[in-house]
Parts: structure tokens; C-alpha cells; sequence
């Protein structure tokens, strides 16, 4: 699987070292424990899980930063850590609490570093950059210093800047960490969009429910360095939250309904958010019921939101692993 | 041509920083400032010792020589970046992962940078001073060839210094700060180095071990090249910049394998 990401058996474990008094005592700390998964080539990923489980670990020897103390890992053929410059040229990555543009020179300065550095050709650059600054609305402040960007317009160039050489494989850690609602939104639908056009895949690590959401089509939960969960992002909702969201509004205030496994979220006259366990009760007896409570305008069947999944998981693995 | 354009790339690093460098008026205006006033306290000190002592020569200087030897040393000394605190920070903060995400070697890198910083600095450090000097002593006779012999110990002076600070740096992998090691650095350079003091001046008997250290390749060398150059003086410098580089980079290069292996996802 030469284009994607192939991971196996991965560990990684640092030795800690406590000294009390003139007496030292060294103890193991597991951060990621016999992880094994494949991505193929153009897929998107969410990683993710509570701080401390091993993402970032596992991020830094995907990208040969940090060698594994066993396992092996193959990023588009290569052993990251054996090829790190080599494998360099065709991945990117955004940390998002990390910047890699020049604070003092406008975002075009450190574009242009990153030609000379990716080796890259003239033309093709000039192409990539061009395209990259219509569609990351880059224009407006290509030749304004980074130290005056807003942290919205800065997110964008860091992204753009990333695929500049065009990455096979993109990392993106916390890409969207303080950027306000809109621009939150903005950057998710470009980094689809690059995913979608150009088939780049994307390992995005992130605590925000609605980067995985609309970005991924796939999720990976790990806790204590082990995978917890693995699945496409609309299985893993509906497989742990057994549950359906219904929004019902009426045409005049309806009769009262009691099912056995349905909650009323919140009530108006006109309006119910109901919770269906779809364990107790299925949904076509909940629909049912609400027509039959009153003259019903309109009908929304919803998943529950991810956030909700995501505690869930984390909660339900806290009580699996021992700390 | 993998090599030149291996170079290149290092070239446009450097080339990046000196830009960066010069964008920010505020600082290249404070620094300048600093320097003058630096300068100016120690040009009227040297004259103060000169007039007072009655001598025409302090450590084989006239007094125009001493003064400009000053605003050379002082120029290089106060052009030295931050590399031992970015370095450090690179590891503390795991900003360290932007920089190996590149296919650029880590050390290579720093040092491109640091270098298109110092010649900033440096070339403007120098215009100051050599204004200062020109009011307060006047012009020295320089020749071409003193100037190449100048120039061609520089490089290697400011080479020496990064490869210095940037094991300072590097030392954050077992330390909780490096910022008391940079300060013994830089004292033991400015010291040592013959900052304010011509390194003819210490007592004899430390003489011969100071000219050996690499912290007198870094100033004094320069320095003695722009008042007083002379060829026996180029070779000396040179003999020991060369062997002080590789003996710098041997340690980076052993201090950075070790590190890297201690290395941990610092910052999540």
C-alpha cells in the first residue's frame, strides 16, 4: 500500500527518571501501545482522543520526528523515521498552535522560502500559489506582515502554506484552535474541498466535534496509546449513542405523548426536541406517535451531536483501562 | 547540482531572515541607540585612560586604534541572535516538530538563519560605530588587504559563536532553562573574547591559553584584523577558527544525535 499510510504494532515508551534525595528511580511511561491501522490514499481521518492518549506521539513518527521503540510504520513507502527528509517533500502538516510563517514578512515571503526549499519549479509553484490564494481568499492580504493578520486570515496562509508543495499527505493538528465560528467553518470547507479535488489525505487531530464532523470520513479513537474505536463517523455515531434526535413542529399546541424511551429535550407550544433510545422504542413509533398528537408542519429525524458520541466514548474507555 | 541547489535553499533562509530582520523599524532603531550609547561610554573611558595614563600605546593600540578595535568588537558581540533561546524554545514548546517537518537539516537551518540575522545586525552595528568613531577619534589607515584579511576571519567567527550557542541551546533536553548557561556564555565570550580589553592587556601568563580558546577567534581576531592586520596574525586565526569549528560542530553533531533520542511529543 504504497500511497497511504500502513501502521503496525506501533509502540512508543519513554523512561522516567525521578530522583529522591541522592536515590534515582527510572519508570516506564507507555504513550502509544501496539497501535495498527491503514489509510488509503485520499481518505481523511480524524484522530482523536483525551489529552495524554498518544495522538500527538503518534502524529510525530508518522512524520519522523520521533522513532518508535517498536512497530513499523510506511507514510507512501517510506520508514518515516529512516527517510525523514525524504519523505518531507510529500507531506505537510499544520500545527495549529505552531506557526511556520515569518511573523515580520507578509505570508507571500514565507511562500517563497517554501518554493526554494521544496525545490519546487518555478511555474509549477507560481500555479499552486495562485490557486491556493483564490481559494483560500488569500488576496486581500498576501502582502500584509503575519504580526497583523488576524488569527483567522493567519489559520488560512498556514494551511495554504502547507500544501504549497502539494502533500500527498497532510497533518493537521488542532488546524482550527481559537478561530472563531465562521472562521472555523471557512477553514473546514477548504480543507475538504483540497481533500475532495486533489485527493490529498488528511490525518486530523482535533478536540472540536465539528472539525471531525465535516472534515473526516473516518474516526479513530485512542485512549491510553491503544485504538478504541474505528469507523466510518455516521456508524460511529449511531453505534454509541443507540439514540435519534426528533424536532417536530406543530400547526396548534399537540395532545401530551409518554413513550417509554423517549425525552423531551425541550417544549414549546409549538415545537418538541425529543431524544429517541431507539433500543426501547424505534423511531417509526415515536413518528407515529407525534402525528398522532397533533397536525404536525414539519419533521426532522437528527443524529445526536458528535460531542455527545465522543464523551461517551471517552467515559466508557476511562472505566475499560485501568490508569 | 544537488549541492548548489542543496546551498540555494540555505541561501534563501538567510536571505529571509535578513529581510525579516529589517522589517521591523522599531528594533533596528532601539538597538542602534543602545549601541551609541554603549559606544560612547567606552570611547570616553579609553580616552579618559589614555590622557590620564600619558601613554601613547595601551597593548601595543594607539588610542584612534583602540577605539575603532572597540566599535569592531562591540559591533560583532551585539550582532549575535538569539540562538541558544530559540533552540531552547524549539525543544520546550515542541516548535521543534515545524522545524523537522522540513526536508532541511535541523542544525543547517538554524544556522542559515542566524547567519542572514548577524549580517544584518552586524553591517548595521558597524555603520553606527564607525560613525561614532569618525566624530569622537577620527579615521585609521585601513589598506585592501587588511580589509580582506577582516573579512576573511569573519565567517568563521560568526560560525564559531552559533555552533557555541546552539549547544547552549541544545542542553534544554536535560535542563529546565538554558538561560543562565547563555549568560555564562556570553560573558565568557565577552571576557575572553577581548571585548572591551585587547587580549594583550591580561597578564602574560594567561595570554598564550586566551588566544587558543575559540571566544578570541570570535572578537579579538576580527577586531586586531581591522586596526592592525597582519598576515602571521591571518594564519594564527585561522589555524584556530578552523580547528575551533570543527571541534564546535563535532560536540553539536554528538550533543544532537543524543538529544534527538530523548526527544518526546513536548506540548501535545
Amino acid at each position: 500500500m504504497n500511497g497511504g499510510v500502513e501502521i503496525r504494532e506501533l509502540k512508543k515508551s519513554f523512561a522516567l527518571t525521578r530522583w529522591t534525595g541522592f536515590s534515582r528511580s527510572v519508570s516506564e511511561v507507555v504513550a502509544v501501545d501496539g497501535i495498527s491501522m491503514d489509510v488509503p490514499e485520499g481518505q481523511a481521518v480524524a484522530f482523536i482522543g483525551p489529552n495524554g492518549a498518544g495522538k500527538s506521539t503518534t502524529i510525530k513518527m508518522l512524520t519522523g520526528i520521533l522513532h518508535p521503540t517498536s512497530g513499523n510504520i510506511s507514510v507512501l513507502g517510506f520508514t518515516p523515521w529512516r527517510d525523514r527528509r525524504k519523505l518531507a517533500h510529500s507531506i505537510g502538516a499544520v500545527f495549529g498552535q505552531r506557526s511556520q510563517l515569518w511573523y515580520h514578512l507578509p505570508a507571500g515571503d514565507t511562500f517563497e522560502l517554501l518554493s526554494r526549499i521544496y525545490r519546487l519549479e518555478r511555474s509549477e509553484f507560481i500555479r499552486t500559489r495562485d490557486v491556493l490564494i483564490e481559494r483560500f481568499n488569500l488576496g486581500p492580504f498576501m502582502n500584509t506582515p503575519v504580526r497583523k493578520l488576524s488569527l483567522g486570515q493567519r489559520m488560512r496562509a498556514e494551511v495554504a502554506a502547507s500544501l504549497l508543495h502539494r502533500p500527498r499527505v497532510l497533518f493537521l493538528d488542532e488546524p482550527t484552535i481559537g478561530l472563531d465560528v465562521i472562521a472555523r467553518q471557512e477553514l473546514r470547507g477548504l480543507i475538504c474541498e483540497w481533500n475532495r479535488n486533489d485527493g490529498t489525505t488528511i490525518f486530523l487531530t482535533s478536540h472540536d466535534a465539528g472539525d471531525i464532523e465535516h472534515v473526516a470520513q473516518r474516526v479513530v479513537v485512542i485512549n491510553h496509546g491503544q485504538v478504541v474505536v474505528d469507523d466510518n463517523v455516521a456508524a460511529v455515531r449511531r453505534k454509541y449513542l443507540g439514540a435519534k434526535r426528533l424536532r417536530v413542529q406543530f400547526h396548534e399546541t399537540p395532545r401530551p405523548m409518554k413513550l417509554d424511551g423517549v425525552t423531551v429535550l425541550s417544549e414549546t407550544s409549538f415545537e418538541w426536541t425529543l431524544q429517541v433510545d431507539t433500543g426501547i422504542t424505534p423511531v417509526r413509533v415515536v413518528t407515529a406517535a407525534v402525528l398522532d398528537a397533533g397536525s404536525v408542519a414539519d419533521i426532522a429525524v437528527e443524529d445526536p451531536p458528535l460531542e455527545e458520541v465522543i464523551a461517551r466514548i471517552y467515559s466508557e474507555t476511562r472505566k475499560e483501562v485501568p490508569t | 547540482m544537488n549541492i548548489f541547489s542543496d546551498a540555494a535553499r540555505y541561501v534563501w533562509i538567510a536571505r529571509t531572515s535578513a529581510r525579516s530582520n529589517l522589517a521591523y523599524a522599531g528594533e533596528v532603531i532601539y538597538r542602534c541607540s543602545f549601541l551609541t550609547i554603549i559606544l560612547y561610554i567606552f570611547l570616553r573611558l579609553w580616552t579618559a585612560v589614555y590622557e590620564g595614563s600619558g601613554v601613547d600605546r595601551v597593548g601595543g593600540l594607539t588610542l584612534p586604534q583602540m577605539l575603532w578595535y572597540l566599535v569592531v568588537t562591540e559591533a560583532i558581540y551585539m550582532s549575535a541572535p538569539r540562538v541558544a533561546s530559540e533552540v531552547d524554545e524549539d525543544v520546550r514548546t515542541g516548535r521543534l516538530a515545524v522545524h523537522l517537518i522540513r526536508p532541511l537539516s535541523y542544525v543547517g537551518g538554524h544556522l542559515s538563519r542566524a547567519m542572514g540575522d548577524r549580517v544584518v545586525r552586524f553591517a548595521i552595528n558597524l555603520m553606527v560605530g564607525t560613525a561614532i568613531a569618525f566624530v569622537l577619534v577620527g579615521p585609521i589607515s585601513l589598506s585592501w588587504s587588511g580589509i580582506a584579511m577582516f573579512l576573511a576571519v569573519l565567517p568563521a567567527a560568526f560560525v564559531l559563536d552559533f555552533l557555541g550557542m546552539f549547544l547552549i541551546g541544545l542542553c534544554a533536553f536535560w535542563l529546565e532553562s538554558t538561560s543562565g548557561l547563555a549568560l555564562i556564555y556570553t560573558r565568557t565570550v565577552m571576557m575572553f573574547g577581548g571585548m572591551f580589553l585587547p587580549l594583550a592587556i591580561y597578564p602574560a601568563v594567561l595570554q598564550p591559553l586566551l588566544k587558543v580558546l575559540p571566544f578570541a577567534s570570535m572578537l579579538s581576531a576580527p577586531g586586531l584584523m581591522f586596526v592592525s592586520p597582519s598576515l602571521p596574525l591571518l594564519e594564527e586565526s585561522i589555524v584556530i577558527q578552523v580547528a575551533g569549528v570543527v571541534l564546535f560542530a563535532g560536540m553539536v553533531g554528538l550533543v544532537q544525535f543524543i538529544a534527538m533520542r530523548r526527544l518526546f511529543a513536548n506540548g501535545g
